[in-house]
Order: C-alpha cells, then structure tokens, then sequence
C-alpha cells in the first residue's frame, strides 16, 4: 500500500468497525439523553420546582 | 490523608497542564475558541485546587474562588469556547459580551456574600460541595446525621434549614444555573454534535473519538456534581478527575494531525480543533 492510499484510509472511517459502526451512536444517543436529563434537571433547579 | 483529599490536587495538576497546553495553542494559531477553553480550564483548575485546600484548611478566598470559579463559571466559559469553534457569526460576539457581563456580575454577587458566609459551620470533614449551601427542609424531611439546622422566617413563611456557608437566599447562587445550563449545551452538545458531524460524513475518526470523550468528561462532572446535590458526595471528586482526564486525552488525540485534514477542517466543525 502506497504511503499516499494509506494517509486516505487514515483520515476515513473504517467500515465494518464495531467501534464506529456500534459503539459511536450508542454513546452519542446515550450522552444526548444525559445531557437532556441534566438540562432539565438544572431548568428543574432555576424554576423551584426541583428543591435544594 | 484520604483519598478524597488526594483527588483534586491530581485533578488540579492535569488542569493546569490542560491549561497549559491549550493556551499555548491559542498563542500559536490566534483562534479565540482556544483563549475561552483555556480561560475556562484555568478556572476548572482554580477550583479543584480550591477543593483540595478547603479539604484541609479553611480561607474565605479560596471559598471565594472554589464558588464562582469552580461552581459557577467554568463550565460556560469552556463551552462558550466550544461555541466559537463551531459558530462563525456575528451573534457570537453578543453572547461573547453577555458572558463576560454576566461573569462580572456573578463575582459582584459574590463578592457581597462574602461578609454574610457563616463561616462557623465549616468542617474539613465533609467535601466543600456538601456544605456551602443552606438548604430549606421540606415538611416532614429529615435532615442529614450531624447537619445543623435552624428555624427562620423565608419567603412569608417560617421553616427549618441545614445551615450551610453561604446563607439562604443569596442571589449569585441563582446565576449558577444559568452558567452551567449554557456550558451543558455547548461544551456536551457541541461535542455531541461534532462528533455526529465527523461520523456522518465518515471522516476523521480521531475527532469521532475526541469529541466523544469531550463529551463524555463533560458529561462525568455534570453527573458527579447532580449526585452531589442528591447526597452522594463522594463521587464528586472522582467525577472530577475523571473529567480532566478524559477532555484532556480527546483535546490531544483532535489536536493530532491527520492526512486531509486541511481540506475538510473548513466544511465540518469541531469541538476540540
């Protein structure tokens, strides 16, 4: 493989990778719920409905 | 001394080599996104450093710093960073000038709460995070084993309290909401996004993997810190650290060059450039 093919594979994902293929949208979905549900939380804090 | 003490002075030294670092590159490449992320990682360090003497010793200014540094305005200076990588507009300036108007009025408040902390509830025994504020006990609550309590007419009506150092009602503990609502949005979403950006398009999978674990540290503070408001403390300093580590190890593994990365750097965002 030339140096040149190599540096493309490089800065491409790979396909058929179970980190990018699985692994990704699972912690992307999850850390998007999290971070709702902390959003909410906070609002919940600042509105009075959540007390401290 | 205990693990919880040893915490945040490992935490405080990967900061302040994060800080370090990022502000290096600032000074490099002119990009002010680089100057916000290191101005709110100096005060992410300022406040676990703070967190590590106040479990040792107690000093009114290093509250003073642990509170708006550390609790307050950290997070919406990294995420204001976050904001300026991936918006180019004019807006920005606008939201640039509120924060910083904002940030000056957070420490205005504080500095007025000052001469009101009640200094003599302080104890080196318990995290800082667990006693600064003075919570009001809902009917029928009970409070914490060891907490002090005291009665007191609030908003109309007479209730019982824990008392904690900074007393009820003080109006800069409403500006911190504010602050971390914003850095969750842009520090966690601006890294949730990015990293979607990169893994649609199916290019630099480095900066897939940086921005989730931007994302991710981001994440562990802001679970630590709401288990601390629930009454698990203990946590909070291994939150802590493990967020350090992990936006340090994604800010890095972004900062690696890539082959064309110049060509495509122009067309997709990134949290961590």
């Amino acid at each position: 493989m030339s140096n040149h093919i190599r540096a493309n594979n490089k800065s491409h994902i790979p396909s058929g990778s179970f980190l990018f293929e699985k692994f990704v949208p699972a912690a992307l979905i999850v850390m998007g719920v999290i971070t709702v549900g902390l959003i909410l939380f906070a609002a919940g804090v600042l509105l009075g409905i959540i007390h401290f | 001394m205990s693990i919880n003490q040893i915490l945040p002075f490992i935490s405080t030294i990967v900061m302040l080599w994060f800080t370090v670092d990022v502000l290096r590159r600032f000074l490099v490449r002119r990009n002010p996104a680089f100057l916000f992320w290191g101005i709110g990682l100096a005060m992410f360090g300022a406040g676990s450093f703070a967190e590590a003497y106040l479990s040792l010793a107690w000093n009114k200014w290093i509250f003073f710093v642990w509170y708006l540094f550390g609790a307050a305005l950290n997070a919406a200076w990294l995420g204001h960073g976050t904001l300026n990588l991936l918006v180019r507009k004019k807006w920005v300036y606008g939201v640039t000038a509120a924060l910083v108007i904002g940030s000056l009025f957070a420490g205005y408040l504080m500095l007025q709460a000052m001469p009101k902390l009640d200094e003599a509830v302080f104890t080196t025994s318990k995290p800082i995070s667990e006693q600064y504020g003075t919570k009001v006990l809902d009917a029928g609550e009970t409070p914490p084993i060891g907490a002090q309590t005291f009665t007191t007419p609030y908003r109309g009506e007479e209730v019982t309290a824990v008392r904690g150092l900074l007393p009820l009602g003080t109006p800069v503990r409403l500006t911190t909401p504010f602050f971390n609502i914003y850095g969750l949005i842009t520090l966690v979403g601006g890294a949730i996004y990015s990293a979607y950006l990169f893994w649609r398009k199916r290019v630099m999978p480095n900066r897939v993997i940086a921005n989730v674990l931007i994302a991710a540290g981001a994440l562990s503070i802001g679970f630590a810190s709401t288990l601390t408001r629930l009454g698990y403390g203990q946590y909070l300093y291994l939150g802590e650290l493990l967020a350090a580590i992990l936006m340090f190890i994604g800010f890095r593994v972004a900062a690696k060059p890539q082959s064309e990365e110049v060509g495509v750097q122009n067309t997709v965002p990134a949290s961590a450039d």
